[in-house]
């Protein structure tokens, strides 16, 4: 008994100790390799066929390597306010952002910009559905009707819903059912209101289109009641420094490979629903910062 | 006469105490309006669809791969999580003791400190802590593994020190009486007092870092948790399914570890020299050191993880912000000084309260109704001496009932309840007691697996049916130990209403994770703070009532 209990603890030490003096190693491995060809990190937030574009991200990531020479690899990431810090800390240089998160990280590293988006997210819009046969024709009868958000940190399916709202004179605090839900994902949102969990709800429309057209929701519970008007929304943004960390003019060569991109390159595209990506800049989105700073989501 | 009220009260006290007990549940269920639809009509038709998928799980190459690949990435957080919650609890627990010093002051000043610490540690969820982790560490696989470490090793460290205050102080006075130094005392003396009990309390740990492990990947950390909710989020149940099979089987396989190894000590003496030599035991042990490099191993070369790039000097300025965000440095008005915020804070906190007590009763009630026909020895006959085909089968489906409900994390049933029924309090409640239920029965069932059989025995022989037995012979004897049990899940469900908020489940875990979303740190100072108040109350009572029921 004792001897075993000698001979874990020595192992126990023996290992701890080797496992610290590798991790020196390796860094010093890993740190040499970085001098060679540093990673260029790319991350996309998991807003919609977040499963499915995960897994088919390593491939966009070899175009975008194949089309800048950088070494690029993707950063999987499972929330949106995690992608933001990320961002924020540096680790990931080139990110797939909603209209909020985008505002988010570029108020958080202010030299960050926005480089490039989809044609649709130009004039973006979000819609609200409803159970079919509820007398609710406009965004002033969800009074009293218990109702839903996407994520929190989603653009089309909360902020910008939340907005409009308001602009027709309900507080989502106080004048639902119950207070607002945030479901997490678009899909579940429609999923939710099918199911009755909730009355009515959100939601991105490009989702919303996709899931009728694939028949993913039964269009005999759950209609539309209202469209938004359009608003800027997704969008690629690059982080600061670049030019310094991986050489000269490597901002404009990533922006460059993503406005080449075309719709047979790489699955992505399909699932993004994008035939090709188009310019846009950081002043497109003040309309946004400015509705985020009037919600008190961003101080 | 009031000696004699007295006297009465104290030999019902047990009785008063379930009383109380009862009627608190009660008052809880009073929280929820009853009146109005609780289940919505088109959640049976989704409940049908995710039902469905079971039998149709996705097991295409691709997803198997994948499930494969994160599980085996789960198994590496959790043994490299608790590598160091071993090694952290191991010596704070030591110290936490008391035993290394004669000197009465060091004594109290060491018991109390690291006490504290070890109380202030795993009074945290780990989920919460990976969040705080990710925010100041980044997306590394150490947020994960510390995350896992820290909360494991105050558990670990407060039950050895618990174990090392009740060994018995007359062999180490004859150590000490032989000359032996305190360390000398704590390494023939303690430890072998302990040894067993630790052994199989830390394989039980294991079991519960791996299940933990799949929750901390909610955070983003990649391994089984994460792609449950990616498929979940996308609403591809078959997928889902598929990992939470890959989940259940992991989970089977550690419990069934931890039951040999359990099994093994309680038989050791009986077995030959030569197959001791390969026992379980240690056959366990070689596993596990194995599981370790190869876990190290892969954090450190494959997954590239370097420690000491987390502590450079601009990874110490993020955690600064991160800091000075927390104690609301760079705002106007930070969220602890708002007398508004209090108010939703303590609304929000009241609630969670709320939501622990329903889910604790919700698992109990069902527990109690399942437990006489979980134990084996009801089922083979050996506590009522009689045996039947039906005890088999209700034992199995019950068992498994039990591994199914537990091997499924707490978010993941909440996930899946809020499709059912109209959200609130309930649907966060049921998920916490879905999933204590199947630890509860378990911990209970072997409770009565391990009791004296020869009064329930007696009570056969004298004519007594299945209810009779049930009420005069098993119950009183096991009563006390299950309650302990309730007390303690009910603390542990306490940590845990922060997760199911996240899911929409309402109390401080919706209200926390938006303001984690929103980046509103101050709000965050203030919210874990409420958290960490309902933990320690919960600790407080569920203490006292321990004692009180004794």
């Amino acid at each position: 008994m004792k001897k075993w209990l000698l001979n874990i603890f020595s192992i126990m030490l023996i290992m701890s100790l080797v496992a610290c003096s590798q991790g020196e190693d390796s860094t010093k491995t890993t740190d040499e390799k970085d001098v060679k060809k540093e990673v260029f990190n790319i991350g996309m937030i998991p807003d919609q066929n977040v499963a499915d574009l995960n897994r088919s991200m390593e491939d966009f990531a070899a175009i975008l390597s194949e089309k800048t020479d950088l070494n690029v690899k993707f950063v999987p990431a499972v929330d949106y306010a995690a992608l933001v810090t990320a961002f924020e800390r540096g680790e990931i240089q080139l990110a797939w952002f909603g209209g909020l998160t985008g505002v988010q990280a570029r108020s958080l590293v202010p030299e960050s910009e926005a480089i490039a988006q989809r044609p649709i997210d130009e004039k973006f819009q979000s819609v609200f559905i409803k159970q079919k046969g509820l007398p609710i024709n406009s965004l002033a009868d969800l009074k009293d009707v218990s109702f839903t958000f996407g994520s929190e940190s989603s653009t089309s399916g909360h902020l910008m819903p939340r907005y409009f709202i308001m602009e027709d004179g309900l507080n989502p605090e106080s004048d639902f059912k119950g207070k607002p839900n945030f479901s997490g994902s678009h899909d579940t949102t429609y999923k939710l209101v099918e199911s009755g969990a909730y009355q009515a709800g959100a939601l991105n429309i490009s989702v919303w289109e996709k899931a009728v057209n694939e028949g993913l929701v039964d269009v005999n519970k759950v209609e539309v009641f209202y469209t938004t008007p359009p608003y800027f929304d997704y969008n690629w943004t690059v982080n600061k420094g670049l030019d310094e960390k991986y050489g000269e003019g490597t901002k404009d060569k990533v922006k460059e490979a993503i406005l080449s991109m075309s719709k047979d390159d790489s699955e992505v595209m399909t699932l993004l629903q994008a035939d090709n990506f188009i310019e846009t800049k950081n002043e497109n989105y003040q309309a946004i910062e400015q509705v985020a700073k009037q919600l008190g989501i961003i101080k | 006469m009031m000696h004699d009220i007295i006297d009465s009260f104290d030999r019902r006290k047990r009785f008063y105490i379930n009383l109380l007990l009862i009627l608190i549940f009660l008052w809880s269920l009073t929280a929820i309006n009853w009146n109005e639809d609780l289940v919505h009509p088109g959640g049976g038709v989704m409940i049908i669809q995710i039902l469905k998928s079971i039998l149709q799980p996705n097991l295409s190459f691709e997803i198997i791969q994948i499930a494969l690949e994160s599980t085996w990435i789960t198994v590496v957080y959790a043994v490299a999580g608790m590598t160091l919650a071993i090694l952290y609890g191991s010596i704070a627990g030591v110290l936490a003791s008391g035993i290394l010093t004669n000197n009465r002051i060091l004594k109290k000043v060491s018991v109390g400190i690291f006490r504290g610490i070890l109380s202030f540690t795993r009074a945290i969820h780990e989920l919460v802590w990976a969040w705080l982790f990710v925010a100041s560490f980044g997306l590394s696989p150490y947020a994960a593994i510390f995350a896992l470490a820290i909360p494991y090793g105050g558990i670990l460290g407060r039950i050895l020190a618990d174990a090392l205050n009740d060994v018995p102080k007359q062999p180490i006075q004859a150590l000490k009486l032989a000359g032996a130094s305190n360390w000398k005392c704590l390494f023939y003396g303690y430890l072998p007092f302990v040894w067993n009990h630790m052994l199989s309390y830390t394989l039980y740990r294991f079991e519960c870092a791996i299940r933990s492990s799949t929750i901390m990947s909610f955070v983003g950390l990649g391994g089984l948790g994460y792609q449950i909710q990616l498929s979940l989020a996308d609403l591809k149940f078959d997928e889902v399914w598929t990992f939470l099979f890959f989940l259940i089987l992991l989970v089977v396989i550690v419990d069934l570890w931890s039951g040999l190894l359990r099994n093994s000590n309680n038989s050791k003496f009986s077995a030959h020299a030569l197959l001791r030599y390969f026992s379980i035991d240690r056959l366990s042990i070689y596993i596990f050191t194995l599981l370790v490099c190869t876990s190290w191993y892969y954090v450190i070369f494959v997954q590239q993880a370097s420690l000491l790039k987390l502590f450079s000097s601009e990874n110490a300025q993020y955690a600064l912000k991160f800091f000075t965000g927390l104690l609301g440095l760079n705002e106007v008005q930070p969220a602890f000084l708002n007398f508004d915020y209090w108010k939703t804070a303590i609304g929000l906190t009241w609630e969670t309260l709320l939501m622990s007590v329903m889910a604790i009763g919700i698992a109990t009630i069902v527990t109690l109704l399942t437990v006489i026909p979980a134990a084996r020895n009801f089922a083979n006959g050996t506590l009522t001496a009689s045996s039947s085909f039906w005890q088999w089968l209700s034992f199995g489906i019950i068992r498994i009932a039990y591994i199914f409900s537990r091997a499924v994390p707490e978010l993941i049933w909440a996930m899946l309840i809020v499709f059912l029924l109209q959200p609130g309090l309930l649907p966060g409640a049921l998920a916490l007691a879905l999933h204590n239920f199947g630890i509860l029965g378990k911990l209970c069932a072997e409770v009565i697996e391990e009791m004296d059989h020869k009064p329930v025995r007696n009570l056969s022989t004298a004519g007594a049916n299945k209810a009779q037995m049930l009420l005069y012979g098993v119950l009183p004897m096991v009563m006390p130990k299950f309650l302990s049990y309730i007390f303690y899940r009910w603390e542990v469900i306490m940590r845990t209403t922060i997760v199911v908020g996240f899911i929409g489940a309402g109390g401080l875990g919706q209200e926390f994770k938006l303001s984690m979303s929103f980046f509103h740190y101050s709000e965050i100072t203030l919210l874990l703070f409420c958290y960490l108040i309902l933990v320690f109350i919960a600790d407080f009572f569920s203490e006292w009532f321990r004692k009180a029921a004794k």
